[in-house]
């Protein structure tokens, strides 16, 4: 691990138990480094808010240590405050007052020279938009409208290190590309670091340079979305036999290239660097032991496989999700940057 | 923090003023009193001299006596929702980012105190100042009989900033260490109405048994409109154990009372969570 000044974000040996008993984190050990978007991602109850919650001031951890831009969470949470920025998972603009207001209420409160709030304010309202709106009631906004109000409050102090808390749930997927257009433009001209929690695995897949894994409480995986790929060991072959067990098993790990087998439920998962080139013979070989096949299918190396491989079960976003938003998502999200990772 | 605190009470008072309803609502309960309550209920007509005196403590009607006591009742019941205020931003996520935020708790509480007790006090005023109109209207109205100096004047607004004080302060711990509205609201009926029929806002001195005039000594609307009442009639000191400096100094102990114990469950709700 670097050392702690040199790094946006140390922490190291992070717990939180709850009421004596509830696990959420459990000796998390991590940095994020200086500019850095780092992803720290997790299904449901993993701890990924209970972690924002102490590196931003607002918790008290059971045990562990955690350096922020400098400053010694525990030691000083309040100090902490004035150096970071916060985005919520939920709204937490003030619906009656207006954009406006919100924002200079936000620069009192941070401590932004009176001299430059106004041409702060203006300055955010227009970035992020909402220049037309600034003098309505929050109340009014659109849900797109609000995260970017949100987004303009976090960082209305040109924090070093904005913390990112699912901040684009609920959004739809023109709204998410905005929004990460916004932080991503912001990250450019000022160098922050971005720490950030999401559900959607192809969001960070894109915008993060490192992403950490939790599960339940534990850090299981860390690093770049290309090495936690590489880590897969190459593309994913998913194979449904009419029948599963040891000789079904032996055939697949006999094949040329074959990395690993794992048994999923009523599946095989079959890794080999080029999974295009195995099916065939894949397929000759079941067919010559008798083995019946029900479906077969490739998977390329993606953050969903990541998950996969180190919690051990799949990846679930928001259920009212249709696969046409999701594709349409990715599709606008990687637009959105120009670029898209393997 | 002057500007935190500044920043912070303005936010309360644009919220406030964006909710005529809530403001006409609250004028609604002292006109209605005033109007209906205190013109029908006029027990003095049956007592005169030196009993309705002793009965009213000085006061001349007692519309002028409950009068009094309403300015006193208006400033509890202007502050009953200041609380519920802290349970809703705490619901929509709004206390959540002030809380995130370098604002201390004592300006976090300290802005809404001060927000939620500008309304009390414009309330009391307004009460007082109806009733005399009302007397001028060819209704019975509030007649003040003594001549109102500038201490007493003085002592009048003291009385009435300081109940308003104490009341928001009560509500507003109520609220800073409640989480669901319905409990506030059970909690603060549960408050409210023996807070009043303990105190003799409405009820004339004379009426009451000893038990109860001895628990309403101690009510701090009884404080409060006790200095009121002393000011406004003359001949009323006769009738009072003490000057309305006393009074008002036993209002001020209840003040910074709630006041201390509102801000230490303000900055307990507001510190890092356990």
């Amino acid at each position: 691990m670097a050392s702690a000044a040199a790094n946006a974000v140390t922490v190291e040996g992070l717990s939180k138990t709850y009421n004596g008993t509830v696990r959420a984190v459990q000796n998390v050990s991590f940095d994020v480094r200086p500019g850095e978007a780092f992803g720290f991602l997790g299904p449901n109850g993993a701890g990924k808010t209970t972690t924002v919650s102490m590196l931003t001031g607002g918790l008290a951890p059971t045990a562990g240590h955690a350096v922020v831009d400098g400053i010694d969470v525990f030691r000083d949470p309040h100090a902490i405050k004035r150096r970071i920025g916060l985005v919520f998972q939920e709204s937490t603009a003030d619906s009656d007052l207006t954009g406006r207001e919100n924002l200079e209420l936000a620069a009192a409160l941070f401590g932004v020279p009176r001299a430059s709030t106004k041409q702060r304010v203006d300055s955010l309202l227009e970035r992020m938009q909402i220049g037309d709106a600034a003098d309505r009631l929050a109340k009014t906004y659109s849900g797109g409208m609000r995260r970017r109000l949100e987004l303009a409050v976090g960082i209305i102090h040109a924090p070093r290190v904005l913390f990112l808390d699912e901040p684009t749930l609920g959004l739809d997927p023109q709204g998410r590309a905005g929004f990460w257009r916004y932080v991503q433009e912001l990250r450019k001209e000022n160098g922050m670091t971005v720490f950030v929690t999401t559900h959607y695995l192809d969001e960070a897949d894109t915008i993060c340079e490192r992403i950490a894994i939790i599960d339940h409480g534990h850090l299981v995986a860390i690093g770049t979305p290309s090495e936690l790929k590489d880590r897969l060991g190459g593309d994913v072959v998913s194979v449904r036999a009419t029948r599963t067990g040891p000789e079904v098993e032996a055939v697949l790990r006999g094949l040329p290239g074959v990395v690993s087998v794992t048994k999923y439920d009523d599946s095989y998962r079959v890794k080999a660097p080029r999974g295009e080139e195995l099916i065939p013979t894949l397929v000759e070989a079941c067919t010559r032991a008798g083995v019946g096949l029900a479906g077969i299918s490739l998977k390329r190396p993606s953050l969903d496989e990541v998950f996969l491989e180190f919690t051990g079960r799949e990846y679930r976003e928001d259920e009212g999700m249709t696969a046409t938003d999701r594709a349409l998502r990715v599709g606008q999200v990687q637009q959105a940057f120009g670029r898209s990772r393997r | 923090m002057m500007r935190e605190l500044t920043a912070l009470t303005r936010r309360e008072l644009l919220r406030l003023a964006r909710n005529p309803q809530a403001i006409a609502t609250s004028l609604l309960l002292p006109i209605l009193y005033l109007l209906l309550f205190g013109q029908a209920f006029n027990i003095g007509k049956f007592l005169e001299g030196p009993v309705l005196s002793f009965v009213l403590r000085g006061a001349p009607t007692y519309f002028s006596y409950f009068s009094a006591g309403m300015a006193g009742f208006v400033a509890v019941t202007a502050t009953l929702f200041i609380g519920a205020n802290v349970i809703f931003d705490r619901l929509f996520g709004v206390l959540k980012r002030t809380a995130a935020s370098p604002a201390t708790a004592v300006s976090i509480f300290g802005s809404r105190l001060i927000a939620g007790s500008i309304q009390p006090i414009g309330l009391a005023f307004l009460v007082l100042g109806l009733a005399i109109l009302l007397g001028h209207l060819g209704l019975t109205g509030l007649e003040v009989t003594a001549s109102v100096g500038v201490v007493g004047a003085v002592e009048i607004v003291l009385a009435i900033v300081i109940l308003s004080v104490m009341f928001a302060s009560l509500f507003l711990a109520i609220g800073f260490s409640i989480e669901q509205p319905q409990t506030y609201f059970a909690v603060v009926n549960a408050i409210n109405l023996p807070v009043l029929l303990t105190s003799v806002a409405l009820y004339p001195w004379g009426f009451l048994p000893g038990w109860l005039a001895d628990v309403a000594s101690y009510n701090p609307i009884t404080l409060a409109v006790n200095v009121l009442r002393e000011n406004l009639f003359a001949g009323a000191t006769a009738y009072y154990p003490y000057g309305p400096a006393v009074y008002l100094l036993g209002l001020f102990g209840w003040a910074v009372v709630m006041n201390v114990l509102a801000t230490l469950l303000a900055a307990r709700a507001l510190a890092p969570k356990r």
